[in-house]
């Protein structure tokens, strides 16, 4: 699916209006969007929303073999996804360019930082060490998708706890959380991805673009530090000359957002940390905004049960017993027995095959004790126009829609397995 | 939450939904059922590439992402189950040539997922104004080692159970329009399992339309 | 007759509720018994003697008998006779391809404008903005735009957009704009002096003397989506103030 194209006023307004000062949300050359960090039910589920920007983040842990030239150390994952549902240029499973960008900035914010504690992750030096994976899901994309997978990634990592672990000889027992409490990863400092578009060649910069500003901006400059103002990677696309002042300035401007970021997921995190102590509700389901128009919750329901025991009875009852007796053979043609579903003939006629699937797929669509009975009279009917030897096909097509006409309707789930009978009807009579 | 059953104590956990809560796509829809949540999205009537063009209706995908990993043999039978209910209920040939795309994120599974799933669907086709000859609604039943009957089970209560239904309701008439079965049960044991499920679909209906009113109240 | 369907004018309908028609028991001796006809609307089918419902959304009507259901949904699909607001993608020979939203590109003819001759091409370059009507729309067929009236008249109709801003809200706020005496527009109107593009496609395009306020009237119109008349009126009137 093709995204929107962007018309030439839009772009020419957007350029007039950096030229201003100004943005489309009202924002400040130097402001983020609000960024609201949520947790899941699940330990390392974190979901940020910047904007209208929405990213989910997810870890999770296996013991895999080390890497043979890091035997005492754990691997680190990262993995984003850029689902269709972010955007309608996003394909399924298609490495695209932003992915590969994205994905490798992330992994350079945040493996090649050395933030995490991998040696602390090894459980048998050479043999045994615990893989770290992050998924990160895109779910709605209005710009600026590296800083909240990074903002995600990171307090997701903060958030997860991996099982505990005990070595006795040669044997690794991982303990269920219900015996030792999981232990949480060891993670040095806390890098975080701040975007910068340039305009006009860079005359221009603002912090955190939305959608519509990325795809009018000139250049991206993605810095990613911590709080001690540490530079953890900085990377700049789309071909334009920076000037030494910018990066200074862009880079004082990122310490400034970072340590208020910081400032956020940490509250965020002390935040989840208490409601779980408090052994409150907590997750995605307890942060769905109740005011919003669009939401609604329903508390839980009981279902009436009084006669259901009766109903389903009496289905059973008046549903037709299956046939318990084997139906006295019938006889196509002279020379040729049928009894029964059980006994097929095998003489590999290929027109008696495609009766046996088009008998099937009318099957399907019907309650099969029910049915039995119904086939066996559409069988019957079947073979005795086959003996009149009919030269004029069309009534045998006849035959054959016919049981299926009453199955149509909306409550057949199996709509294409209709329509298979139907053209394979169709194929006949060209035959 | 637990459930007695056997009795007449069948209950289906907390509900709740958001509509509309993302703006790239046509329409969108959280659905939560206790602790398994689900977001769904849908873009269409939109362009279909020509190889999958139909003549006569709308292409219909769906995709259903894990939280961990990549797709898999587990998620194309979930995206087959869903698809065939929405194809039933969606009047997809009042747009030929065009495709209709359904997103499912798995946000927490705490079991009744394909349930939520199909819950989740159908508020987020709904909130995109696709035609629709019925809406359906998604509940799942467990049958425990004792024959007793839960709806709407968590994981736990899922991993205990002796079989697992799944059922997909339409509105109009109550009818079974998908079934997705696990395990071994009895024609009685189905038969109260599609009964119970039936009566469940009620409340969700009702749930849908609560939401769908409060959502126009302010435009009445 | 459709006394029915009457009764549940303002009300939310959702898909597959059902409206059934019987004759009415008593026959009135002094009217003239007539055929009643009942047209329906976007969201509402036919099937036999039911009426089916398939989209959510507020029953509408208006005299004589016209009833549909107004909904909140974003995409557009194209109708006959709607203007919408497309964006031109590609200059191929005589026909120009236009987004207009739709699931298909619609095709405008470089004749279709006021005063166009073989020779006396317009001025349409890839990327500008068409205000068109729609004479071709339906499922089976590639729509096509037009850029003038019945009588060859631009009618306000042609290439626009320079200097204003253009954004997406949801169709049921446009249906909203386009009412005839919206109290939205006039509220709108007593804030500053502006140019406003209505596009049955969701697509607005705004422009005020100023960016500044440009941007207050595309920010207030996309936040007036779940408000009610009241609330949007403090809005505006702090707008006005000078307060946002």
């Amino acid at each position: 699916m093709k995204d929107t194209p962007l018309a030439n006023c839009e772009r020419d307004f957007l350029l007039k209006a950096i030229e201003e000062k100004k943005r489309l949300d009202g924002r400040q050359t130097y402001d983020y969007r609000k960024i609201k960090i949520t947790f899941g039910t699940d330990y390392g589920c974190c979901f940020v929303d910047l904007g209208k920007t929405r990213v989910m983040a997810q870890v999770s842990c296996e013991i895999v073999t080390p890497k043979e030239n890091r035997p005492n150390e754990g691997i680190m994952f990262f993995n984003i996804e850029l689902s269709p549902m972010a955007s309608p240029a996003f394909e399924q499973g298609r490495q695209s360019e932003l992915s590969v960008n994205l994905n490798r900035q992330l992994e350079r914010c945040l493996r090649n930082s050395k933030c995490i504690d991998t040696e602390s992750l090894c459980v048998v030096s050479g043999e045994k060490v615990w893989q770290i994976r992050v998924d990160i899901h895109m779910l709605n994309h209005d710009g600026n998708l590296m800083d909240a997978a990074s903002i995600a990634a990171i307090t997701a990592l903060y958030h997860f706890k991996r099982p505990d672990v005990g070595i006795q000889g040669e044997e690794v027992t991982v303990y269920p959380p219900e015996e030792r409490d999981p232990i949480p990863l060891s993670i040095y400092h806390m890098p975080i991805s701040v975007s910068f578009s340039f305009f006009q060649q860079g005359t221009y910069l603002l912090v955190d673009p939305c959608e519509r500003e990325e795809r009018v901006m000139d250049g991206l400059l993605m810095i990613a530090m911590n709080k001690h103002r540490e530079i953890c990677s900085i990377q700049s696309s789309g071909g334009i000359m920076l000037l030494k002042e910018q990066v200074m300035r862009c880079s004082k401007i990122a310490s400034v957002k970072v340590s208020e970021i910081t400032e956020l997921i940490t509250k965020a995190l002390e935040n989840d940390k208490k409601a779980r102590k408090a052994g409150g509700r907590f997750g995605f389901a307890e942060s769905m905004p109740q005011e919003r128009i669009t939401a609604l919750k329903k508390d839980e329901t009981p279902v009436e049960m009084t006669d259901v025991t009766e109903t389903a009875y009496d289905i059973v009852q008046k549903a037709e017993a299956p046939p318990q007796t084997v139906p006295s053979p019938v006889l196509p043609v002279p020379g040729m027995g049928q009894v029964g579903l059980g006994l097929q003939n095998s003489w590999g006629l290929e027109d008696d095959e495609e009766e046996e699937e088009e008998d099937d797929d009318s099957v399907e669509e019907q309650e099969e004790k029910v049915t039995k009975m119904e086939v066996e009279q559409h069988r019957k009917e079947q073979s005795s126009g086959d003996v009149v030897e009919i030269s004029d096909s069309e009534e045998e097509e006849v035959i054959i829609l016919q049981p299926e006409i009453p199955n149509r309707g909306p409550k057949n789930a199996g709509s294409s397995s209709d329509q298979k009978g139907a053209a394979k009807s169709k194929k006949r009579q060209t035959k | 939450m637990m459930e007695v059953c056997g009795s007449s104590n069948v209950s289906l956990r907390e509900f709740g939904c958001e509509q509309s809560l993302l703006s790239r796509p046509d329409g969108s829809a959280s659905f939560i059922q206790g602790d398994t949540s689900v977001l769904a999205g849908v873009y269409g009537p939109a362009e279909v590439k020509v190889s999958k063009e139909i003549y006569d209706r709308a292409t219909l995908e769906v995709l259903v992402q894990p939280k961990v990993g990549l797709p898999s043999v587990r998620e194309r039978s979930q995206e087959q189950c869903v698809r065939e209910t929405c194809e039933a209920s969606l009047l997809s040939s009042l747009h030929p040539r065009s495709s209709l795309t359904l997103i499912l994120q798995v946000l927490h599974d705490d079991g009744s997922l394909l349930s939520c799933f199909l819950n989740a669907a159908c508020m987020a086709l709904m909130d995109a104004g696709l035609p629709m000859s019925c809406l359906f609604c998604g509940v799942t039943c467990a049958i425990h080692a004792d024959g007793q009957i839960i709806t709407d089970p968590t994981a736990a209560q899922e991993k205990e159970s002796r079989a697992l239904m799944t059922f997909a309701i339409d509105s109009t008439e109550h009818k079974v329009l998908m079934s997705s079965t696990k395990g071994s049960f009895s024609v009685h044991e189905l038969q109260q399992c599609i009964a119970v499920s039936q009566k469940a679909s009620e409340k969700i209906f009702q749930f849908y339309r609560d939401s769908v009113r409060r959502r126009y109240s302010k435009t009445l | 007759m459709f006394s029915c369907l009457k009764h549940k004018v303002g009300e939310v309908l959702l898909p597959g509720d059902e409206f059934s028609f019987q004759p009415e028991d008593t026959i009135s001796l002094t009217d003239t018994v007539k055929p009643e006809k009942v047209i329906c609307g976007p969201g509402l089918r036919r099937s036999g003697d039911r009426l089916l419902v398939s989209k959510s959304g507020v029953l509408r009507t208006k005299q004589p008998n016209m009833f549909w259901v107004d909904s909140q949904q974003k995409r557009y699909v194209p109708a006959k006779g709607e203007t919408v607001i497309g964006i031109v993608t590609v200059k191929s020979g005589d026909v120009f391809k236009v987004d207009c939203g739709g699931s298909e590109q619609a095709s405008l003819s470089y004749l279709a404008f006021e005063g166009a001759t073989k020779r006396n091409r317009p001025n349409v370059q890839v990327g500008d903005l068409v205000f068109s009507q729609f004479v071709i729309a339906n499922k089976d067929m590639e729509p096509e735009l037009v850029c003038v009236d019945s009588s060859g008249r631009a009618n306000g109709m042609g290439v626009f957009g320079g200097g204003g801003l253009l954004f997406r809200v949801s169709l049921g706020l446009i249906r909203r704009l386009l009412a005839p005496q919206s109290p939205l527009r006039a509220e709108l109107q007593q804030l500053f002096p502006h140019e406003l593009v209505i596009g049955m496609n969701g697509r607005l395009w705004v422009k005020a003397s100023s960016v500044q306020q440009t941007l207050i009237i595309a920010n207030l119109l996309e936040s007036c989506e779940n408000m009610t008349a009241e609330q949007r009126r403090q809005l505006f009137r702090r707008a006005a103030q000078g307060a946002l």
